[in-house]
């Protein structure tokens, strides 16, 4: 983390200076940039119909599922808010256009695949880790079944099989992994008729969104979901409605793990810590033996 | 470049100078063989082989802004049905009965309820811009399959409140069976009605003083030269339809007024309002019937105001005082007067500046003449 | 060792009603222990919202917090010196000991795969952010080096009299010279594991506070707090001495022992002033994170942490500083009892009743089957504590009851008062 806030200082200071000598450069939490290369998908939840073929997708590329398209067109299951659970990494919810009541938003709901992943930071034994393309994802052989990640995740999505008697997994999406490095786009991505799912570089997407912004004003709030939460995210939100309307969680730019890790490191720094108190504790031992033992000759 | 790629705004604002710029400079400098050497391929952005700077040709679709342009186009010039089958694979095609929604979008915005782009003449269609495959280069602009249903479900789903795919695609192989062909505006299991321009309507309203409204619908159009969009405004499909609710076929009462008031004002209601069906308004019931020139005239031409005018005298200088030699063009009423008829006075054959009574010859001509056989120019 | 206490074997009998109904309650544990085991997590109220039940709160959090007498009392007596409480460092080593191996346990119920508890070890799967994995670690070499600690116990009852029966006789002499082996090395190093084991028990009883923290927006802000690793450290720190008091009562009791009010009483003088600590650190936390406001507004969990500090600490330290609650049976352990409930408290509040996570339906009750792990692994504790006190030479009784001991040396067990 230390070197995170180094960088960020660098750019800051760098950003300010360039700033000074009449350059305009991009705003604070540089440290985000870093993510411009990251694969990330950019959810309009103003163009998304709710026809939940992202579901279907999404079921056919990790194997959740075989069920015949026409079935998600079943729209009473709005009717409840749902969450991914072990066999649904992604589900689609409505929140209310207060101009159009009949015919609401909807929301795609998965895993968020943050820039700096509190259930990465969590997980004991690296089951789960963040790629350098982008995604978060999971390994059921690593994992002990602790449940630590989704204590950790600020969005609440990974799910476990509970039901699962003897090899039980945290289930989240994991952005079709397999897919992005044959070059594919995700099965959600791939089954969106109406495109309301933008696959690609993190950077560029962040561009389409606030040129999608800047040209709609009237359609979209001025938020992109996902560019600063929890520290950026790979997947990103635009809306017509504040985004405290939806379900999505307000959450500060502060990466999650940023406490728990300087904590952790501060804690174990080279060891020194550890081993000073050894040391300060081995000199009281000796120090308070020594006394012991003129006290014990004194009334001998 | 960073500059511009982090700030939009900037963009957004000097776009249009820097396209300029960049075309004009580099239009001028690059000759076609210099441009073979470059790594860009040039059918990406132009439509010719050999561009220049007075015929760029350049193709409407890489842009950083959706690309906005609407000329003036008319129903009649839609097609009337097409069947979309570019992306079969599947689902079968879709039938799209064109003219049917082109007529709908009349009554809104036209043309650009869907064409974003729709330039004078030939209007491109989608997939010549829109490719199968999204653009991984250009974020901005989706697939056809994405630009399609995005236009489709987009109005669909806001009166239907549904995403079903079978309600547009037709089973796929269906197609071959020719006379097994869906009703293409057969889209809720009740085909669409054909949406035809009445000539008159009779509406019944509960006003006692006078029931019966009788609306000449054609006149309007016809002699009042007014657009289905001047009265229907936002008459889209979720207008009158949704599946949640029954069709909305009437408008209300107040929605009424507001149309008609917009021309007629509503101060008084016996203008529309009688106990038995109007005739159809008729110049020559004022006492004065138009004439050829007349009457394809505006009436606001005439009538600024919209009001009534009275004490009208039935001479043309009446109103026409201005007109001299130079200022009417003789040859609307038929005649292109010749070289020597042109330069001389008006009063010369109109005596009096009486126009409504018949010009002569013997201000000039003693042979007793006939300006009808022996006119002074050439009838056209 | 000291000369006028010497632990020895309590020699009483083993299943009195108590332990019977103990028994019982650690059988029908141990029934639904088994029965998780087989059927998995499926049988506890824990869902994707709470993820974490009282298998973590109890078993794992709370346990880990009341074994810290372990550490506290071997601080006391070995590095400060205080030789008047060695008395109380073998039983609070025996409560670390089980206390550490009972949270295994437990977590181990908890584990979806618990078949890969072992993967942290694996320098592959290291995971050096995690702050999991700094407390699996320490909770793994600390409970390495309470065996050891608890080794000499095991050398001192056996060496000399390894006599088993005939077919296993073979044995016998390797397993005395392994004893003799490890009492010679033992006595050099054990200073050496004392000092490691208080190590490791700072680092991993606050690192216990960090757990949480990875949880900014679901914590509620009366209990999150950056700091939170110190209280778990100084709460720690301050529920040792209390629960060596409390057992070391309990155990006199059950045992029929004279209770060592004395020298409970003056460990108990330092009480008040952990915490003290502890809770002046909680003020200043509270006062400069703006938390006070969320005391006043009628919540549960303002009720609750109430409770959890008036009767968890502020009650205790008022009792304490009474020179004759003190120094009474009574007082003593209600006061100890008090502090014992509230850091238990402090625990489960900061894992289940602080924890409101997002799109959570139902608040997290624990199922009869929680409960009855939970409740039975701590009978089952009891159990293992009460016979591991009569076989090995771990409670001391004091020299007033001399007459009831035999010399040690001739190797007889201890008499017990009926």
């Amino acid at each position: 983390m230390g070197l995170d806030r180094r960088d960020f200082f660098k750019i800051v200071t760098a950003g300010s200076a360039s700033m000074l000598a009449g350059e305009v450069k991009a705003g604070a939490n540089g440290g985000n940039h870093r993510f411009s290369d990251n694969f990330g998908v950019l959810v309009d939840t103003a163009i998304c119909i709710g026809c939940r073929k992202c579901e279907w997708g999404c079921e056919q590329a990790n194997s959740l599922a075989f069920r015949d398209k026409s079935e998600y067109e079943d729209k009473s299951v709005f009717e409840n808010q749902r969450r991914p659970v072990p066999d649904k990494y992604t589900v689609v919810n409505t929140f209310e256009k207060p101009l159009d009541p009949a015919n609401p938003y909807y929301l795609k709901v998965q895993c968020m695949h943050c820039n700096h992943p509190a259930c990465v930071s969590a997980c004991i034994v690296g089951a789960l880790e963040k790629k350098t393309e982008g995604p978060v994802t999971y390994d059921p052989w690593k994992c002990m079944g602790c449940r630590y990640c989704m204590v950790a995740c600020p969005f609440q999505v990974p799910a476990y099989e509970y039901a699962e008697p003897l090899t039980p997994q945290v289930r989240k999406c994991g952005f079709c992994y397999d897919k992005l490095k044959d070059g594919k786009k995700p099965g959600c991505v791939e089954a969106c008729p109406n495109e309301a799912l933008t696959f690609g570089k993190r950077g560029d997407l962040l561009e389409l969104a606030h040129n999608r912004i800047i040209q709609n004003p009237e359609k979209y709030v001025s938020h992109v979901y996902g560019e600063y939460e929890a520290g950026g995210t790979s997947w990103m939100y635009l809306a017509g409605v504040e985004f405290e309307k939806t379900e999505l969680p307000v959450i500060g730019s502060e990466p999650i793990p940023e406490i728990t890790e300087s904590i952790q490191h501060g804690i174990f720094k080279a060891f020194v810590p550890p081993l000073a108190l050894y040391g300060l504790l081995a000199l009281a031992m000796h120090t308070f033996r020594e006394k012991q033992a003129e006290k014990g000759d004194n009334h001998e | 470049m960073k500059i511009i790629s982090k700030n939009p705004a900037i963009v957004g604002l000097f776009l249009p100078l820097i396209l300029a710029v960049g075309f004009v400079s580099g239009v001028s400098r690059l000759s076609a063989d210099e441009a073979k050497k470059t790594t860009l391929d040039c059918g990406e952005c132009h439509t010719c082989e050999n561009p220049s700077a007075e015929n760029l040709c350049l193709k409407p679709c890489p842009s950083l802004f959706m690309l906005q342009e609407h000329a003036k186009h008319t129903v009649t010039e839609a097609p009337d049905s097409m069947l979309l089958k570019i992306l079969v694979n599947e689902y079968g095609p879709v039938r799209f009965n064109h003219k049917l929604h082109a007529r709908m979008s009349d009554m809104d915005k036209g043309c650009a309820e869907c064409h974003h782009y729709s330039p004078e003449g030939r209007i491109p269609p989608c997939g010549e811009c829109h490719g199968g495959e999204a653009n991984p280069a250009n974020l901005r602009q989706p697939s056809l399959k994405g630009a399609y249903h995005r236009q489709c479900l987009s109005c669909h789903r806001e009166w239907s409140h549904s995403t079903a795919c079978a309600v547009c695609h037709i089973p796929l192989g269906a197609e071959s069976l020719t006379g097994n062909v869906k009703d293409p505006t057969d889209i809720i299991g009740i085909p669409h009605p054909l949406i035809t321009e009445p000539v008159k309507r009779v509406y019944y309203t509960p006003y006692d003083r006078g029931p019966m409204v009788t609306f000449y619908h054609k006149e309007h159009i016809d002699l009042f030269g007014l657009r289905c969009v001047d009265c229907h405004q936002k008459e889209n499909c979720v207008f009158c339809h949704d599946l949640q609710k029954p069709a909305r076929l009437k408008k209300s009462q107040e929605e009424v007024h507001a149309i008609c008031s917009g021309c007629h004002g509503t101060h008084k209601c016996s203008k529309c309002h009688d106990k038995k069906e109007k005739p159809a308004f008729s110049h020559a019931d004022t006492g004065w019937p138009l004439s050829r020139f007349h009457r394809g005239a505006d009436c606001r031409a005439c009538h600024p105001t919209g009001k009534r005018i009275s004490k009208l005298n039935k001479e043309c200088i009446g109103c026409h005082a201005g007109w001299n030699q130079e200022t009417f063009a003789h040859a609307v009423v038929g005649l292109q007067l010749d070289e020597i008829h042109i330069e001389i006075e008006c009063a010369d054959c109109h005596v009096d500046r009486k126009f409504e009574n018949k010009p002569v010859c013997s201000g000039c001509h003693d042979d007793g003449r006939d300006p009808r056989k022996n006119p002074p120019g050439k009838k056209i | 060792m000291n000369n006028h206490q010497i632990p020895a074997p309590v020699k009483a009998v083993y299943f009195t009603r108590g332990a019977r109904i103990l028994a019982l309650i650690a059988g029908i544990g141990m029934l639904a222990y088994f029965y998780r085991m087989i059927v998995g997590l499926t049988i506890a109220n824990i869902n994707d919202q709470y993820p974490w039940g009282i298998w973590i709160a109890i078993d794992v959090a709370t346990g880990v917090a009341l074994a810290a007498g372990g550490f506290t009392t071997a601080a006391l007596a070995h590095i400060f010196h205080r030789e008047r409480y060695h008395s109380l460092v073998r039983p609070a080593l025996l409560t670390a000991m089980l206390g550490y191996t009972f949270v295994v346990i437990g977590l181990l119920a908890d584990l979806g795969r618990y078949y890969n508890v072992w993967h942290p070890v694996l320098p592959s799967m290291w995971q050096g952010n995690s702050v999991l994995f700094e407390v699996g670690m320490c909770v793994t070499i600390y409970l390495t080096v309470l065996y050891i600690e608890f080794l000499p116990i095991v050398v001192e009852r056996f060496k000399g009299k390894v006599d088993l029966p005939k077919p296993l006789a073979g044995l016998n002499k390797i397993i005395e010279l392994s004893l003799s082996i490890a009492d010679a090395t033992l006595n050099k190093l054990i200073s050496v594991f004392i000092i490691a084991g208080v190590v490791l028990s700072f680092l991993h009883q606050s690192s216990l506070g960090t757990l949480m923290i990875i949880a900014p927006t679901k914590m509620h802000p009366l209990w999150y707090s950056a700091v939170s690793p110190l209280f778990f450290l100084l709460s720690a720190i301050a529920v040792g001495f209390p629960m060596v008091i409390f057992e070391s009562l309990l155990a006199s009791r059950s045992f029929k022992l004279k209770p060592e009010i004395d020298i409970l009483s003056s460990l108990a003088k330092m009480i008040p002033f952990f915490l003290g600590i502890y809770l002046g650190a909680k003020f200043i936390d509270l006062t400069l994170r703006g938390a006070w406001p969320y005391l006043l507004d009628g919540s549960v969990e303002s009720f609750v942490f109430l409770i959890e500090l008036g009767l968890g600490a502020v009650l205790p330290i008022i009792l304490l500083l009474n020179d004759r609650i003190r120094n009474s049976f009574g007082g003593l352990l209600a006061a100890s009892a008090l502090v014992i409930f509230g850091v238990a408290m402090n625990r489960i509040n900061v894992f289940l009743v602080a924890y409101n996570p997002l799109y959570a339906e139902k608040p997290y009750l624990p199922s009869i089957y929680e409960i009855a792990v939970t409740i039975g692994l701590i009978a089952l504790l009891i159990l293992v504590y009460r016979a591991i006190v009569m076989i090995f030479p771990v409670i001391s009784v004091p020299p007033s009851d001399g007459s009831n001991l035999v010399d040690r040396t001739e190797g007889s067990l201890v008499e017990v008062r009926r």
